[in-house]
């Protein structure tokens, strides 16, 4: 039952919102049905924290490594709903793009993501993680700008096509289960899957048929090159709370899809298959992305470029392995996402301000605007790695699993995109803050917008002087159910 | 009944060779709504494979699949795009971005790739090798309709016939997945055909016209 609330609310509230969304009240309403969302996910993670996983029926489950994602979705989902308050003010509501169509596609959004991390059985996730997609694709449309609708006809094709990859991957894999004696019912179940590996371990090559199709539809949604065409698009054209759920949730929910798979493959024929490819897909998308981040002219799309390079960082941990690398895979999710959000509602309230996102029409931030500029700064020192903030730690657990393993060419594309990615990115933000010819049209930073800025820069530096025990404790159990 | 069975034992083994031949049709229509139609046909090759499966398999749900792969596939989906046409008021041709003759050649040669492609994997496991070897087709030409037609219709239904290859696929190998799992996809795919539909409405309204090739503002 405790499972049941953090679906059903969601569901219900986008419901209440349609139905009595208008006028002004659909944001202070959000705002409840938000609030006890997040409580409902809490107590989820708390009773998986404090006991042990949770069953309901056949088709929920949480346990350590759901309740660690969900921690993250309803930490940012949160702050988003919370950002969005006044961030909404100046959209003036057509048709699909009113404050009460924004909400009610957000908190649709929301249910779907909770979905793909209470999944039991490997069917339900496909149909959760292909419901994000069709949720999301109107709302990175919402700005109904030609770009807007370009970005999500673009999202809703390439996700889709991706998507159904997967699920050509989940049927081979539902086959082997078949041929290795589990029932219909079973075949699709991850418990049932992970207690059977030594029959599964006979299927070896349509797992690996499975795993490649489904590292190639599920990574589209992380946003793994050459398949993250959608993401610069959809998080440039998204309105900027937008950005930050499908950054800093949505890629962390289809990477935890993948880690889902990758433990049973890595379990029944040998890790060196499944965490080959992952280590692959997870330089490419580094060093590519990492590339890209310098010619970047769009200050979301520079941060969409990050979140590739970052989904990158976090596939080389999952492909090390190795509890440190593992540990530092899961430990940088949870970071990136703090960053990212912080960089995105940043880089809301410079676009409001500006009506641009353009960087070569930013400029003089540091003097017209400097609470913006600061949250800025602070942001790309934190994203680009530097200590006090938290990224530094995860990325030197990485890194050190790296050169644990003598993995030296990883460690050195590693360390040299990352010094690219700090001249790029540091280049482009001096560029906007200190450039003296363009002044911002406004200078408003409402304290809806600041609040969760400060949160997550707070966050930022308490992760990265000191992770606290509790979420240690999760992190160590979520590796343990892997 | 031996008569039910023996059609149902035909229709499963002569399926593949009417979906082969909606495939091709597919590679030449030169209109939206031919291709609609055609899609509706394939749905309709798939209903009948259902129904001999679930004779066969004597499968209470497939015969609850075969309701909804009817209902869905072959009644609403495509009504649904017929109407949108009606609506949009485009121009009718499909516009490819390759001839007619030459895409049936593109098609011709995937089914042989289709057919080379499964044929180990078959012969290992003793599945149907026409009915995978159909439905690996049916992905790859749905996937090549896709980025060969330049109308956001027609990638509606290259996505279309793609989603059925991989249905095709599960019911070949597996009988197909367990009820639940099957109502929740076809749910996916009622909603997705649902937006694509509204933004294909946008995409008129924004751009004046259905081309996605001109869609090309947003790079680098």
């Amino acid at each position: 039952m405790i499972l049941l609330l953090p679906l059903l609310i969601p569901l219900v509230g986008a419901a209440v919102l349609l139905g009595f969304g208008t006028g002004g009240r659909a944001r202070v309403l959000a705002l409840v049905i938000g609030a006890a969302e997040i409580f409902a996910v809490i107590r989820v993670v708390l009773a998986v924290y404090f006991e042990q996983p949770l069953q309901f029926g056949r088709f929920l489950r949480a346990d350590a490594l759901s309740a660690f994602f969900l921690l993250n979705l309803a930490l940012v989902s949160g702050l988003a709903l919370v950002y969005s308050f006044d961030y909404l003010q100046h959209i003036e509501g057509n048709r699909f793009s009113s404050p009460r169509w924004f909400y009610t596609l957000v908190f649709f959004f929301v249910f779907t993501m909770v979905g793909v991390c209470l999944s039991a059985n490997l069917g339900l996730l496909w149909i959760m993680m292909e419901a994000t997609t069709l949720a999301s694709a109107l709302l990175v449309g919402f700005y109904n700008t030609r770009g807007a609708v370009e970005a999500g006809w673009k999202y809703l094709i390439v996700c889709t096509v991706g998507i159904a990859f997967a699920l050509f991957g989940t049927i081979v894999l539902y086959l082997a289960a078949i041929r290795s004696g589990l029932s219909p019912d079973a075949a699709l179940d991850w418990m049932a899957l992970m207690e059977s590996v030594p029959r599964l371990g006979g299927e070896i090559s349509l797992l690996k048929l499975a795993f490649v199709f489904v590292i190639v539809g599920y990574g589209t949604k992380v946003g793994f090159v050459p398949m993250h065409s959608w993401l610069p698009d959809a998080h440039a054209e998204a309105p900027s709370p937008i950005s930050a759920l499908l950054s800093a949730v949505l890629l962390n929910c289809a990477m935890y899809t993948l880690l889902r798979y990758d433990a049973i493959v890595a379990r029944a024929i040998g890790a060196s298959f499944s965490h080959t490819l992952l280590l692959g897909f997870g330089v490419a998308s580094l060093v590519t992305a990492g590339l890209l981040i310098i010619v970047q002219r769009d200050l979301k799309r520079l941060l969409a470029y990050s979140s590739i390079e970052h989904m990158g960082i976090v596939a080389i941990g999952v492909g090390l392995g190795g509890t440190l690398g593992l540990y530092g895979a899961l430990l940088h999710t949870f970071n990136h996402s703090l960053g990212k959000s912080l960089l995105f509602f940043a880089a809301g309230n410079v676009r409001q301000n500006f009506g641009t996102s353009r960087m070569d029409r930013i400029g003089g931030l540091a003097r017209s605007s400097p609470q913006a500029a600061m949250a800025l700064s602070l942001g790309t020192v934190a994203i680009v790695g530097l200590p006090p903030f938290a990224l530094f730690v995860s990325e030197f657990a990485i890194l050190s699993e790296a050169f644990a393993q003598s993995q030296i060419l990883v460690a050195a594309l590693f360390l040299a995109t990352l010094s690219i990615v700090f001249g790029g990115m540091f280049h482009h933000l001096s560029g906007m803050l200190f450039r003296e010819e363009q002044s911002a049209a406004s200078t408003r930073l409402e304290w809806s917008e600041a609040l969760p800025i400060a949160i997550t820069v707070l966050g930022l530096a308490w992760l990265g002087v000191h992770i606290p025990a509790g979420l240690q404790g999760l992190i160590e159990r979520a590796i343990a159910v892997l | 009944m031996d008569l039910v069975q023996f059609a149902a034992g035909k229709t499963l083994s002569s399926s593949a060779v009417f979906l082969l031949v909606t495939v091709l049709l597919l590679a030449a229509a030169q209109r939206v709504s031919t291709s609609i139609k055609l899609f509706a046909l394939q749905s309709a090759i798939i209903t009948a494979q259902v129904m001999a499966t679930a004779y066969t398999e004597k499968s209470a749900e497939a015969w609850v699949v075969a309701a909804m792969v009817f209902g869905l596939k072959v009644i609403a989906i495509p009504s649904t795009l017929l109407w949108l046409v009606e609506r949009l008021k485009t121009r009718r041709a499909v516009e490819p971005t390759i001839s007619g003759a030459k895409a049936v050649f593109v098609a011709v040669f995937m089914i042989f790739l289709s057919y080379a492609a499964v044929q180990p994997y078959a012969l290992e496991s003793h599945i149907a090798a026409d009915a995978l070897s159909s439905a690996v087709a049916l992905i790859l030409v749905g996937a090549f309709l896709m980025v060969n037609r330049r109308k956001a219709l027609m990638q509606i239904i290259g996505l279309l016939v793609l989603e059925n290859g991989i249905f095709l696929a599960a019911l070949a190998t597996t009988f197909g997945m367990p009820l639940v799992i099957e109502i929740g996809i076809f749910f996916d795919l009622l909603m997705g055909i649902l937006i694509m539909g509204i933004f294909a409405f946008r995409i008129r309204d924004t751009f004046d016209h259905l081309d996605v090739t001109k869609l090309r503002r947003l790079r680098g």
